[in-house]
């Protein structure tokens, strides 16, 4: 069958243009396909199916099947390691021997591993490894190894021990079975054996790193020794066996633990991290915010706007972008709230925390740049009602026509609007309270009660400004008045009278109750109700003008409460 | 071994694990069985029964002959209850029937009768003293228990020097081996065989003699109660073995027997029937007996209010015949024989009643919570990781589940890892396994205690060179 056959099949044009030059060109790999192959290679037809033969060989054939077989020896050997020299037997290939010429061959042979015999040596000779424990001899030790915990005796017993188990301290520790030897009968009651002392791990340890290190530097003072004796030298000299020991002892407790404490344990670490990555995280995104307040003000052309034209292209970018940013917040599933994530679900909150955490980390910082042209949309984060009282987040009812605004702002706005000399008396009226004319921490908290305080400050010094034209008036009437008295009395010739302190007191304050009471008309009311706390205001007022700034405080407090109370009143009604 | 790569004959073996096999012979013997095989092998080659029969002045050894019903043949054990020698006499004759039985007497691939090799002048001098003692090629691998005492290790390396002829010798111990046979220098060993069960901790190819444990609980003891059980149970279960029966006819589940029993002159001996009980039994504990795998005790409450037990008998049971035809349902009672190694308070009472009731520590889980406590703590997670099962009680259903629930609920925060051998030879032959693996690596040329070294030293060498 060919693809000729096949188009027939598939009532196709038998014979297409440019197919006999295509046929020439695979002809080449094709021929060398054979039977069943070639078959299935043509049913590709034009477009050969990739198919790649596998050869599949079970079973070399031999190469040397016309010789005799190997031949095998059970040939001895022997370990130079061992002392003994035990001669062990393995099956080995005999190596090939050139055919010798016929005749006194079996003899020579024989002759030759006569001779010879050479008993080879085991390969495995080189993996007899000893390791090598310090030495020293008696006066070495009485030199540098003295020590009150251990006898020569037992030092030796010690260094025996590590030697014969290679170093394996739980094996040595479980070895260790000291007895001292008995003392001299001679010297007294052989009921005194010293109960032999049982040595912990570390104290084995410490010992044998001790000695090993004095031996060390006795044998090849520090200066000479190279990079990894002198590392090794130190690792021997910062053993610690308390410190170990107290390792152990935690170590031991924490293998002891019930099933619910290794359960809570698990549970905290897990929360720990989680407070970690959180903590990083708002450290991250405080971080972007002070880089995104400090970032320069646009100085972005903004005279193509200034048409109609150009503001209606604003509007639809701004359209755009505020689009993909809805459609963004559906999709990403990062910015749902990472709070939400309930106790049972820890493991996966955490994920989750921990991949928002990395977007918080690559994502907005990265942006931030592209942000200050005023591009690349941000996802909004839903916070919970602590994150939002924190964060003082509100959601006003009502739209602000302004758009958004920085809440400084917003509390500098009213001294802003006013004229400068009202600004100069305000910023004064502060300063006279001990508050800066800015607000450094203008939570909503502070800012209401900054707000409050402006209009305070602001209707004070109109009453102040009121009250100070009402005394001139008053004043220059008084001059009028004397003015024309003088005349009459000059008229009828009388003496001048001493003039009478109290009795223009009490007409001041009349006087200016009554102007107080014609410039507002609603503080009038008030007064009526609190006449006599009013009076005695006044009187402090006074007292205070002459003494000036010594009871600032305190007067601008009583002012403060009075217009407070009448606020409230105010209020009420 | 090894075998995973295609390997010509002419490549030598130590090119692909470190193996250099010198013919080694391998020989573990125990309380039920001795395992013998040339290092280097699968499985070994040889698999004595332990049990022997003495008939007057003839002792015969091995399956084929001490299970005949003759009138006078009784059966006895050279191995004590805690598995170690106790007639040394006849253990030499029954390790040298277990050796010459199956692997010398093989001549394996002998070089002087295949005929491949054709220069076979210096082989026939050789030849002649072949028969003198039965080991002389063949340096010998020995294996021990952990407890076994000082004058048997020295009794053994004289047997094999000189009543064998050995080259070369080596004592080791088993619970050492079956560490190695899993692959593992270090591992907590778990090894259940018939007369004891031992627990205890290997580091670096050494025991740690602080944390060997042993208890009785072991299949012996699973045996008898085994006899407690069906002696309780109702009907009361007829424990005849097969030799016995002369016929049976087929029986309703749970109605009495219908058998002819067969009639002797004079029947065998006590001991002879408690060995063929004792294959009833065990053929019972391969079949039928369940280890409740866990979460909890069987008598534990589980979620739902019941007990484990309640829940066994709402599942289905399974059925045993017994040698005499009678046949029943076996449901819970079937998890109550093996309970007591887990848990000392579910054991039945002993029919003997001069045997002391267990004890709690006896229990496995016990053992091995004082066996780990008793070595360095940083050994201890490594430890719980690699916890190797082994002896062939250990291949009770669900003796692994349960281990592996009883070990984890022990220590919660460690990763608890049981390593058993699927298979149920690797199992029952683990220590072996492991000795043929020691005997044929190339570094082990360097252990072995030579002829030389035993004529120079005496048999105390065993003490300093086997530790
Ligand atoms: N499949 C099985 N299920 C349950 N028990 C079994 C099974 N196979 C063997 N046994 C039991 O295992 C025991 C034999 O185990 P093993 O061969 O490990 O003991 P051993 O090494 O000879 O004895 P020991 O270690 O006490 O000297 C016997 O008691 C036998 O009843
Ligand atoms: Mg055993």
């Amino acid at each position: 069958m060919s693809s000729h056959d096949v188009r027939d099949m598939l009532d196709l044009p038998g014979t297409a243009g440019p197919r006999p030059a295509k046929k020439q060109k695979i002809a080449a790999p094709r021929s060398t396909l054979k039977g069943l192959a070639r078959e299935v290679q043509s049913l590709g037809g034009d477009n050969p199916i990739a198919i790649v033969p596998e050869i599949s060989v079970f079973k070399k054939r031999r190469l040397a099947n016309r010789k005799p077989a190997a031949k095998w020896e059970y040939r001895p050997f022997r370990n130079s390691v061992r002392s003994d020299g035990l001669i062990l037997r393995h099956w080995r290939r005999k190596p090939e021997v050139p055919p010798a010429p016929a005749g006194e061959v079996g003899r020579e042979n024989e002759a030759d591993s006569q001779v010879e015999e050479p008993i080879d040596d085991t390969i495995f000779a080189k993996f007899n490894v000893q390791v090598q424990v310090p030495e020293y001899n008696d006066e070495q030790y009485n030199a540098y190894l003295q020590n009150e915990h251990w006898t020569k005796d037992e030092t030796d017993y010690l260094m025996g021990l590590a030697q014969e188990y290679d170093l394996r301290w739980p094996v040595i520790w479980d070895r260790y079975e000291y007895v001292s030897p008995i003392p001299d009968v001679e010297e007294g009651d052989d009921a005194i054996i010293p109960a032999p002392k049982v040595r912990s791990l570390e104290d084995l340890k410490a010992r044998y790193y001790k000695v090993a290190a004095a031996m060390m530097i006795v044998h090849k003072p520090q200066d000479r020794m190279i990079s990894s004796e002198f590392a090794l030298y130190e690792t021997m000299l910062a053993f610690n066996p308390a410190q170990e020991t107290a390792r152990k002892k935690f170590a031991e407790n924490a293998f002891q633990r019930t099933r619910e404490e290794a359960k809570e344990e698990e549970s905290l670490l897990l929360e720990l991290k989680r407070i970690l990555a959180r903590s990083e995280k708002l450290n991250e995104e405080r971080r972007e915010l002070y880089a995104r307040l400090e970032a320069p003000p646009s100085s972005g052309n903004i005279g193509i706007y200034s048409s109609s034209q150009g503001l209606q292209s604003l509007l639809q970018q701004l359209m755009t972008v505020d689009k993909s940013k809805k459609r963004r917040s559906l999709i990403g599933p990062d910015g749902a709230s990472p709070a939400s994530a309930g106790p049972n679900s820890l493991q996966q909150g955490f994920d989750r925390r921990d991949s928002s955490m990395r977007e918080s980390i690559s994502g907005p910082s990265g942006s931030a740049v592209k942000k200050g042209a005023g591009q690349g949309p941000t996802e909004r984060r839903q916070l919970t009602e602590d994150e939002e009282r924190t964060y003082g987040v509100s959601h006003p009812t009502d739209r602000i026509t302004s758009g958004p605004f920085f809440r400084y702002e917003k509390l500098s706005k009213p001294i802003s609007l006013k004229s400068t000399a009202q600004q100069a008396k305000i910023t004064n009226t502060l300063n006279e309270l001990g508050l800066p004319p800015r607000l450094i921490m203008p939570t909503v908290e502070t800012g209401t009660s900054y707000e409050v305080l402006l209009e305070s400050i602001v209707k004070m010094l109109q009453f102040r400004a009121v009250s100070e034209k009402l005394s001139g008036e008053i004043a220059v009437a008084k001059a009028h008045k004397a003015e024309r008295e003088k005349r009459e009395r000059a008229a009828r010739g009388e003496p001048e009278p001493e003039p009478e302190a109290e009795k223009t007191n009490e007409e001041e304050a009349g006087g200016e109750r009554d102007a107080a009471a014609d410039a507002d008309p609603e503080a009038q009311e008030d007064m009526d109700g609190e006449g006599d706390v009013k009076i005695e205001e006044e009187q402090e007022k006074s007292a205070a003008l002459s003494t000036r700034g010594g009871s600032a405080h305190k007067r601008s407090a009583s002012v403060l409460s009075t217009v407070s109370d009448k606020s409230t009143k105010r209020q009420k009604k | 071994m090894a075998s995973q790569q295609p390997m010509t004959s002419s490549m030598q073996p130590t090119d692909v694990y470190g193996g250099d096999e010198v013919s080694a012979i391998v020989l573990d013997p125990g309380y039920s069985s001795i395992r013998a095989g040339f290092a280097g092998e699968d499985l070994p080659k040889s698999f004595v029964n332990s049990f022997y029969g003495v008939q007057g002045e003839k002792v015969v050894f091995g399956d084929d002959f001490i299970h005949n019903p003759l009138a006078n043949l009784e059966i006895r054990n050279p191995m004590s209850k805690e598995g170690l020698v106790e007639d040394w006499d006849t253990s030499t004759r029954l390790w040298e029937y277990a050796i010459t039985s199956r692997l010398t007497t093989f001549k394996q691939a002998d070089p002087r009768t295949n005929g491949l090799n054709d220069d076979t002048k210096d082989i026939l001098v050789e030849a002649v003293d072949e028969n003198e003692k039965a080991l002389e090629e063949h340096p010998l691998l020995l294996t021990e228990t952990a407890w076994n005492s000082a004058k048997n290790r020295e009794k053994s390396i004289e047997i094999a020097m000189e009543s064998w002829g050995c080259p070369a010798f080596w004592l080791a111990r088993n619970s050492v081996l079956a560490a190695f046979g899993s692959g593992k220098a270090t591992a907590l060993i778990v090894d259940v065989g018939a007369s004891t069960a031992s627990v205890m901790c290997v580091h670096d190819g050494l025991i740690l003699k602080k944390s060997i444990q042993r208890s009785p609980l072991a299949g012996n003891w699973v045996s008898s109660q085994l006899r407690s059980l069906f002696s309780t149970v109702e009907p009361k279960v007829d424990l005849s073995p097969h030799y016995t029966i002369a016929s049976k006819t087929q029986v309703d589940a749970g109605a009495p027997s219908q058998a002819v029993y067969r009639k002797f002159d004079t029947e065998p001996s006590e001991s002879f029937r408690a060995l063929e009980e004792e294959r009833v039994l065990t053929e019972f504990k391969e079949s039928v007996v369940q280890v409740w795998g866990g979460p909890g005790k069987l008598n534990a409450t589980n979620q739902s209010g019941t007990t484990n037990a309640d829940y066994i008998r709402s599942q289905p049971g399974r059925v045993f015949e017994f040698p005499d035809g009678a046949n029943r349902m076996w449901g819970v009672e079937r998890f109550s024989a093996s309970e007591g190694l887990f848990d000392a308070s579910a054991a039945l009472p002993s029919l003997n009643s001069a045997d002391p009731p267990i004890q709690k520590s006896q229990t496995i889980p016990d053992m091995l919570r004082t066996s780990i406590n008793a070595v360095d703590v940083d050994l201890r997670p490594t430890l719980l990781q690699n916890i190797v099962v082994a002896g062939g009680s250990s291949l009770l259903n669900g003796f692994n589940d349960r281990l592996h629930n009883e070990v984890s609920a022990m220590f919660p925060g460690a990763r608890v890892k049981i390593h058993a051998p699927g298979l149920t030879a690797e199992r029952r032959f683990g220590s072996w396994i492991g000795g043929s693996i020691l005997g044929s690596l190339g570094t082990f040329h360097q252990m072995w205690i030579s002829k030389k070294e035993y004529d120079e030293f005496g048999a105390s060498i065993v003490e300093k060179r086997c530790k």
